[in-house]
């Protein structure tokens, strides 16, 4: 007999949701990278990925994809962040919006109207697949990035800004002293933003180089259509390490847990 | 002076890059032609032919109705997730909210493979015939967004008064009445943006929707086709279609009005609340 | 068998949460019908916790809450007749006045005899007793903090209770909701007691700090509870306001005639309002009584320096109804053995100054505040400090004389005069490891006209024993214990947390506490402050030991 509802089993749901529907999908995904289609367990994938250069190319080419793309996005979308953030800028929230706004006009849509702009002006997928490619990434993420450096330039400590002033520093100084070590926090999330989503973007790629580019999400996307599951798998597994990866890397600038009191209600 | 025109000169020039794609859609659907970059006069002739292009408007009705469902299902498992997970204990919420990050981090395309091979295995292994249906497509969905539904109902309750809910239990109130009466209603603006960010994943999404979709839905016998996988599937052979330029602008329109409204109504709280403190 | 009169009684009650940390130890108490209790102490006695107990907010680990005689111990907050006012108000934000003070009349459901057509009274089961009694069955069986013994007589009167509840049919009721235009009465009617009419339709975030603190009243009153708990609910106001507020409820508590429980760190506040306060410290009672008496007799050092401010001195009782401190022997009321240890209090306004040369001690005075209604001084007496206020005027460093009457002296038990451990050991090195930290020591006081060998104590009759592992009672007296500021050095042998000082005239007695919570209570002149982080030091000839077992068990 139940004697009352306690807070915390309200949890229970969300716990086995995430159990069956993410937990057991990865193990499922690990079970598959490492047999053959008949169920036994093979290192086949590994060795077939490894030893083929196209894979590996692959792996590559979205490897410097992601980097290029994080670095133009925040590039592009630092400056622009801290505009936004500096007081005298009074319209800012609307502008804000602005920013945020085609992100609400459905994705492939908005991948094809790029594309068919591209090709009005020239640069088409067909003869400048890189070109177009990276054009069609760097608008896509442009809002990930602009969106967490915004909030951290919001945040950050103008007395600590201002003390590096009064202590002599100059506005090279106040930036490279001050200002750049206080937003590593959102220029850390605005890069995770970007960069395993690039890894594994499809549309974009396979639109926009009208299938000349090939990414590793493109790569895991022909697998899963010609029902090489377990190729398939052993790619997402590789996929699977690089967040890890990341995940370790930035970890330290990830926020402390907080709650409540564990408690008898 | 300089540099700060230089700045803004360079926002400006972004913010309406980032529009050219839209706008040129918008004025192209106008006009009656095949190709953006031919004009061939005014005309609302691509409204028409959108509303009778059965194709578009069954992906469009399913688009919704998937967003919608998917929506309530994140926000309640998310919602009640991150209620009971902020009063268990230090080490089980650690353990809930690690697993709520998987997800967040993860490649789409990982988390929709995943899925896809575990489907495929029950089938084959219990049903004996593919399970693709709406209710995997459903299952998809949520998982890209309940994370998102826990990050934002979490603030919200970190900021709640914990004698709030004691407050309720003592004037009378079971644990589950103290729930709907009390905390919910604290926590509803966090529980509706996590609902608006959920709804959104969810009209936006491709990856999930190719991998884990069935037949079913409005599309019936077929696969279920929703905006995203009828659009790729359309500009992976030729343009966007010219009806598609006509959806696009009425999408824009909806948008436009929607983050006016959300504007107006964010101004108004925020002088509701200048205004008691100045009291 | 039980008093008619006690609302509320708890009986043995202790609270051990989770993390094994004792909140409340063994508390007893009772409240009459219509009394006005305080609990008073510093932050983290427990009194907060008592509190929530009574509320239903936790559960007792031990002991029983009896409310009118009835065992409500492990009943959940919304089935008892006890509302609280909580500290920061916890109104509902997105309810307005109306609504907030409404909320527990809307849920409030009022049991009606349930009747037959014929107009007799329906007769049955009753199925909430039950429920509740098998409740509190399997609540008894996973408690772990009672011992079989407890747990099987518990069960076994509540399985009594489960067969008779089970066996009886009882008036039935059905319950009612209050109708609307009731709710409207009601909600007026707490409205004007708090004076807060015009504002019922205000937003609660509109209302000023001291309007909240009256909804959150209103809140509670309006439905009519048998004991209305409040947990500092002046806190947060500012001096001026908490000063009315006082009076206020204190009327309200009058005309209301419900038995009022408060909880406060303020004694002031304590002492203005009650009509009886429990003085509470570490989960412990220090003592329960009327204000007057508390502030007149305290019971102990930590009582008298908590209620208001007084002098506190370590004395010696000389002869019958004589006691000796500042050098002087004073007469005095309290009969104690003589040559016993004791702490005296006196209270600054219990000290009369007079011109040098009279009076029975000399002092003079080292520094003067004048506090509006009299001057404080402070009078070097000797070495001590003594703390007198008075009306008549002397100027700073002037010689006078002090008297002190006998009944203005309150003489009590010594709370502490040695440290004692009763759980430490010897490690290898022959030290003795007191809160798991090694302390030189002499070793051989455990064995008579003994000598050390390669580690081995060899005693005259040539005996060899090895105390390594051995279990022992270790004493330290307080003034042996030597307060290290540099808690780097390796002067300090352990370092933990001041929690705890009085000052007693010359001195000050402090409470260490280490990380692994062992308490060190020592004397110093110096002044630290509470949570200061310090080390401490023991010479190696004041540690006292005794072997808990007999020392032929190590013998080898």
């Amino acid at each position: 007999m139940r004697f009352s509802l306690q807070r915390k089993q309200l949890c229970i749901p969300y716990f086995l949701f995430l159990i069956l529907f993410v937990v057991i999908p990865i193990l499922f995904i690990v079970f598959y990278a490492f047999t053959d289609s008949n169920g036994y367990f093979t290192f086949d994938s590994l060795i077939s990925f490894f030893t083929s250069t196209n894979k590996i190319n692959v792996l590559i080419q979205s490897l410097l994809f992601s980097v290029i793309n994080t670095i133009i996005c925040i590039l592009i979308g630092y400056p622009i962040a801290y505009i936004l953030a500096s007081k005298e800028f009074k319209t800012n929230y609307v502008i804000v919006m602005l920013f945020v706004m085609p992100m609400w006009i459905n994705f492939v849509l908005r991948t094809g109207a790029t594309r068919d702009v591209l090709t009005w002006l020239n640069i088409s997928g067909g003869e400048h697949p890189y070109l177009a490619t990276m054009i069609g990434l760097v608008y896509n993420y442009l809002p990930f990035v602009i969106l967490p450096l915004y909030s951290t330039m919001l945040k950050l400590d103008k007395s600590q800004i201002e003390a590096a002033m009064d202590l002599g520093c100059n506005r090279v100084q106040v930036f490279t002293k001050s200002i750049f070590p206080q937003s590593i926090p959102g220029l850390v999330s605005a890069a995770q933003m970007v960069f395993m989503p690039t890894m594994s973007s499809y549309v974009i790629p396979e639109i926009l180089s009208e299938g000349k580019v090939v990414l590793f999400g493109n790569s895991i996307y022909i697998g899963f259509s010609n029902y090489q599951w377990n190729s398939a798998s052993f790619m997402a597994i590789i996929m699977l390490l690089i967040v890890g990866i990341t995940m370790l890397i930035t970890r330290n600038y990830t926020e402390k847990d907080s709650g409540g009191k564990s408690s008898k209600w | 002076m300089v540099k700060k025109a230089f700045g803004y000169t360079f926002l400006y020039l972004v913010l309406l890059l980032t529009y050219v794609p839209i706008f040129v859609l918008i004025v192209f659907s106008f006009t009656n032609t095949t190709y953006i970059g031919d004009w061939n006069g005014f005309s609302l002739e691509l409204f028409g032919r959108l509303f009778q292009d059965e194709e578009i408007m069954i992906a469009l009705g399913n688009t919704v109705i998937i967003a919608i469902i998917s929506a309530f299902v994140s926000t309640l498992l998310g919602a009640l997730g991150a209620i009971g997970a902020f009063y268990s204990r230090k080490r089980n919420r650690a353990i809930l909210e690690n697993l709520n990050q998987i997800p967040v981090v993860n490649a789409e395309i990982v988390m929709a493979l995943s899925l896809v091979v575990m489907f495929v295995f029950i089938g084959n292994t219990i049903f004996h015939e593919q399970i693709f249906s709406f209710w995997t497509l459903l299952a998809g969905h949520v998982v890209i967004s309940v994370p998102f539904v826990y990050l934002n109902v979490k603030p919200r309750l970190q900021q709640m008064d914990p004698a709030l809910y004691e407050a309720a239990l003592d004037l009378g109130c079971s644990p589950r009445k103290a729930l709907s009466k009390v905390m919910v209603p604290q926590l509803l603006p966090g529980i509706m943006s996590g609902f608006l960010l959920a709804i959104t994943l969810s009209l936006d999404d491709f990856i999930v929707t190719a991998f884990t979709r069935g037949p079913g839905l409005l599309s019936g016998e077929n696969t279920i086709e929703t905006l995203s996988t009828l659009v790729q599937a359309k500009i992976k052979k030729g343009p966007i279609p010219p009806e598609m330029r006509a959806l696009t602008t009425i999408i824009f329109i909806v948008v436009l009005v929607a983050v006016i409204l959300i504007t107006i109504y964010q101004n108004k709280n925020r002088r509701k609340i200048r205004k008691g403190r100045d009291y | 068998m039980e008093n008619k009169n006690y609302i509320i009684e708890l009986k043995n009650v202790s609270k051990i949460f989770e993390d094994e940390t004792i909140a409340v130890d063994n508390f007893s108490f009772y409240v009459r019908k219509g009394e006005f209790v305080t609990f008073l102490g510093p932050s983290g006695c427990g009194k907060s916790t008592t509190l929530r107990m009574i509320a239903g907010f936790e559960f007792p680990s031990k002991g029983e809450i009896l409310l009118n005689g009835k065992n409500i111990s492990n009943l959940p907050p919304n089935k008892r007749p006890i509302n609280m006012v909580f500290q920061r108000y916890a109104l509902f934000p997105h309810l307005d006045v109306y609504d907030n003070i409404a909320f527990g009349l809307r849920l409030k459901k009022i049991p009606v005899r349930k009747i037959d057509k014929e107009g007799k009274p329906v007769f049955e089961i009753d199925k909430n007793k039950i429920k509740d009694i098998k409740r509190e069955i399997s609540l008894t069986k996973k408690n772990k903090h009672l011992n079989d013994d407890e747990k099987n007589e518990k069960l076994n009167r509540l399985n009594d209770l489960l067969e008779e509840a089970k066996n009886n049919k009882v008036q039935a009721y059905t319950y009612k909701k209050l109708s609307n235009q009731e709710i409207d009465e009601k909600v007026a009617r707490a409205l004007k007691i708090v004076d807060l009419e015009a504002l019922e339709d205000r937003s609660i975030d509109t209302l000023s700090g001291g309007q909240q603190q009256r909804v959150a009243i209103a809140r509670a009153i309006v439905n009519e509870p048998e004991i209305l708990l409040l947990d500092e609910p002046l806190g947060a106001l500012d001096l001026k306001m908490r000063k009315d507020m006082q009076l206020e409820l204190k009327e309200m508590h009058t005309k209301l005639g419900i038995t009022f429980i408060y909880v406060t760190h303020d004694q002031e506040e304590a002492l203005t309002m009650s009509d009886t306060v429990v003085v509470m410290k570490d989960g412990v009672i220090q003592q329960i009584g009327k204000p007057k008496d508390i502030y007149d007799e305290p019971k102990n050092a930590f009582v008298a320096d908590f209620i208001g401010e007084s002098n506190i001195y370590n004395a010696t009782m000389f002869s019958n109804k004589t006691v000796r401190f500042l050098d002087h022997n004073f007469a005095c009321i309290d009969d104690f053995p003589v040559n016993e240890k004791v702490d005296v209090v006196v209270r600054p306004e219990d000290i009369i100054i007079k011109n040098k040369g009279e009076g029975m001690v000399q002092g003079k005075i080292s520094s003067k505040i004048f506090k509006g209604v009299n001057y404080q001084y402070i009078v070097l007496v000797g070495k001590n400090e003594v703390m007198v206020k008075s009306t008549k005027e002397y100027n700073d460093q002037d010689e006078v004389g002090l008297d002190i009457e006998a009944e203005s002296i309150h003489i009590m038990k010594k709370d502490f005069t040695t440290n004692i451990y009763t759980d430490a050991w010897i490690n290898k090195e022959n030290m003795v490891m007191i809160d798991d930290m090694p302390f030189e020591c002499n070793i051989l006081q455990l064995v008579e006209n003994s000598k050390e060998e390669d580690g081995y104590i060899i005693d005259k009759k040539g005996k060899k024993y090895d105390f390594n592992d051995a279990d022992v009672v270790a004493e330290i007296p307080l003034d042996k214990i030597e307060i290290i500021d540099d808690i780097e050095s390796d002067e300090a042998q352990i370092v933990g947390e001041i929690v705890d000082s009085v000052y007693k005239g010359d001195h000050y007695q402090y409470i260490i506490r280490t990380e692994s919570e062992e308490d060190f209570v020592c004397l110093s002149t110096y002044n630290y402050n509470l949570n200061d982080k310090v080390g401490i030091h023991v010479n190696k000839e004041d540690i006292k030991l005794r072997l808990k077992k007999e020392a032929s068990n190590y013998e080898i």
